[in-house]
């Protein structure tokens, strides 16, 4: 019962092996060739590919790929959305692959200090975007793009603070466990809400998880479980599962719901009154001036080492005002050809 | 039954079993050389060394996922597993209780775990992927509420740090022959875990009970017992990828290795392991697992987005099967 490969399987596994790579790559090695050779190579590493607010992040940079001279960029997430190890992976293999500089949004703030150390070692300058990373800046990373994310929290609590009138009980649903942007967020929210004396806080301690779906079933077991006059949720994917439950029991508009991020399906809701606001943040900017950033510390050029991308509160009264639209309405079919 | 016990020495078996070693072996160069033909910068051994390292987590798991599947058995609990030894190592690192301790901590996590999944199958009868999927929850489960629901962070990783630095001279981690401890861990555990599966009684038990566990039986294989065996020896080695991922990641993170049993399972099917039982390889699962590591490699080389290398996998692993249902097609008919 030894067990043994007859030779039409090693043919069938050529075959195939050989097969599915030159289908795939024949297509796409054509694009990398008509860029110019000597361009410098920026790997933006964001969290995750799916959300659309990594989609802004990728406008940006290429909007900064058009204006900057000589530069390519080269846009990769984890092969699993959110997963630490595939980034840590995705940052070693850039770092291996000779890439010049390297923009990331980190997905743990301890987990991926040593392969951007790495990095910076042999002379790529990494620039942290969304999210910090616990290094020092200058030594572990050249600098940090990022939202203000607690002044993102308190805007949102103070809004709802505000909407609700001082009054009545509010409910937290948090994102995820060990991320730090958003639970800088929640932060920020639980310090403009607590000074309220008129409004009680009610935070479980349940967690969305990293999709809508799974934010979606958590919101439908706490709504079960309790009624709430105003709820706030950190980020897109907590927001829109929250929203999801709340219509399908009949609820979106009768509860004040403020979220965090914003996409066409958020907004849409915002206009209808299903949203009472929802704190922006300015991904686009965040992707721009990361990949500047990168550019101009490879080039050794002087540049602002922390920058804050700004936060804002929208609502359905000024959603239309000049000055979100970079919030609310980045132009990136200009930029993304999807 | 008859080649069980005693392997064939004849040339023409020799030949065949060399070839059949040697088959994901020839899979993987074919692979390397497609995408070293358009992806030839930076494949020097440096490269290769960041492979290995990353591959040490997923290489262990596979190591002991494939005595299971041999077993004609499955282990769906593995990320779980990896996730909760990956808390307990860091809980023990956290307590102060250093290096040696964490170590014993994360292989008896997994040693324990997989005892559990193996008590489940034999005591309650449950199909292993029942049991499995059960336990893929408890231990996940278990992994968040030990640590508190955030990743545990020690101050000091009393070295273990250093045991997958992919560039230890950089850093003056130990290494011998340029590789750091973790990959001679991998490269250890395969060496002996290949050899206890062709050479010893533990072994053989395992693949027969695997190409027909009636006739095991009635050759007087306590089947039980091996089983209790195997799943232990696949939860140990899970454990020890959980002290890995810890490693890695330097915390011990309740939420990591999520959906990782897929890529392990695919690592073995890939080495030529059938789920159906009896036939399987802990070389060819290392390859599988090398070979997964190289093409997520290679398509960051290439700046090709992930689909592509999804789609990629995803074939490598339905041509991998599809091959292993002809082959059993031909022999019944």
């Amino acid at each position: 019962m030894t067990p043994r490969i007859p030779a039409p399987r090693l043919a069938a596994l050529l075959l195939v092996t050989l097969l599915f790579p030159i289908g795939c790559t024949s297509e796409t090695a054509s694009v990398p060739a008509e860029k110019k050779a000597e361009a410098l190579r920026v790997a933006v590493i964001p969290k995750g590919t799916t959300h659309e607010f990594w989609k802004s992040i990728h406008a940006g940079a290429i909007q900064a790929e058009r204006e900057l001279e000589g530069i390519e960029i080269v846009w990769q997430g984890p092969q699993r959305e959110d997963d630490r190890a595939q980034q840590l992976a995705l940052v070693e293999n850039f770092t291996a692959t000779g890439i010049d500089a390297i923009v990331l949004a980190p997905l743990d703030d301890r987990a991926l200090v040593a392969p951007c150390q790495q990095a910076m070692g042999m002379g790529i300058p990494v620039v942290v975007i969304d999210s910090g990373l616990q290094g020092e800046m200058g030594k572990d990373f050249a600098a940090y793009v990022a939202t203000d994310n607690y002044r993102g929290g308190q805007l949102a609590g103070e809004n709802l603070g505000r909407i609700l009138e001082g009054r009545g009980k509010v409910l937290l649903l948090r994102y995820d466990e060990g991320s730090a942007s958003t639970e800088q967020r929640e932060e920020g929210f639980v310090e403009a809400i607590r000074k309220f004396p008129g409004i009680t806080l009610i935070d479980p301690e349940r967690y969305a998880g990293a999709t809508r779906d799974s934010a979606q079933r958590e919101a439908e077991n706490l709504l079960e479980s309790g009624s709430y006059d105003g709820i706030f949720c950190p980020n897109e994917s907590s927001t829109f599962g929250m929203l999801l439950a709340l219509r399908a029991r009949e609820m979106a508009s009768k509860v004040r719901f403020v979220g965090f991020d914003a996409s066409p399906g958020l907004l849409d809701a915002l206009r209808v009154g299903q949203i009472d606001g929802l704190v922006v943040q300015n991904p686009m900017k965040m992707g721009y001036e990361g990949t500047k950033t990168a550019v101009a510390a490879l080039r050794m050029q002087p540049f602002e080492p922390s920058v804050d991308t700004g936060v804002a509160f929208v609502t359905a009264d000024n959603i239309n005002d000049p000055e979100l639209q970079p919030f609310v309405a980045p132009p990136l079919s200009e930029y993304l050809d999807e | 039954m008859s080649g069980t016990s005693e392997p064939q020495r004849t040339p023409g078996a020799l030949a065949r079993q060399l070839r059949g070693a040697l088959a994901p072996f020839i899979g993987m160069i074919v692979v390397g050389a497609v995408f070293a033909a358009f992806a030839p910068e930076n494949l020097g051994p440096k490269t290769w060394r960041l492979m290995l390292v990353q591959t040490v987590p997923v290489g262990l798991a596979a190591a002991g996922m494939t005595y299971v599947i041999i077993s004609a058995g499955i282990d769906l609990s593995v990320g779980s597993v990896i996730a909760l030894a990956s808390v307990t190592g860091a809980l023990t690192l956290h307590g102060g209780h250093g290096g040696e301790a964490a170590v014993l901590a994360a292989l008896l996590t997994g040693a324990t775990c997989g005892l559990y999944n193996g008590l489940l199958i034999n005591v309650l009868r449950l199909p292993p992927f029942i049991a499995t999927l059960g336990t893929m929850g408890f231990y996940r489960g278990m992994a968040k509420w030990l640590s508190g629901r955030a990743a545990v962070r020690p101050d000091d990783l009393d070295g273990l740090d250093l045991w997958l630095r992919p560039y230890p001279e950089l850093s003056g981690a130990p290494a011998f022959l340029g590789l750091p401890i973790g990959v001679w861990v991998l490269l250890g555990v395969t060496g002996a875990a290949a050899l206890v599966l062709r050479r010893s009684v533990f072994g053989r038990y395992t693949l027969a009970i695997g190409s027909n566990e009636a006739t095991a039986r009635l050759c007087g294989i306590r089947i039980g017992r091996t089983k209790l065996g195997i799943y232990t020896l696949a939860g140990a080695l899970a454990g020890l990828a959980g002290l890995m991922t810890m490693v890695r990641l330097t915390e011990g993170d309740p939420t990591s290795a999520l959906g990782l049993e897929l890529d392990v399972i695919a690592a073995v099917v890939i080495g030529g392991a059938s789920l159906s039982g009896g036939q399987g390889s802990v070389l060819g699962a290392f390859m599988g697992a090398l070979l997964m590591t190289f093409l997520r490699n290679r398509c960051t080389a290439m700046g090709l987005p992930n689909y592509v290398q999804e789609i990629i996998v995803g074939h490598i692993i339905i041509g991998a099967v599809a091959v292993d249902q002809l082959r059993l097609r031909r022999r019944g008919s």
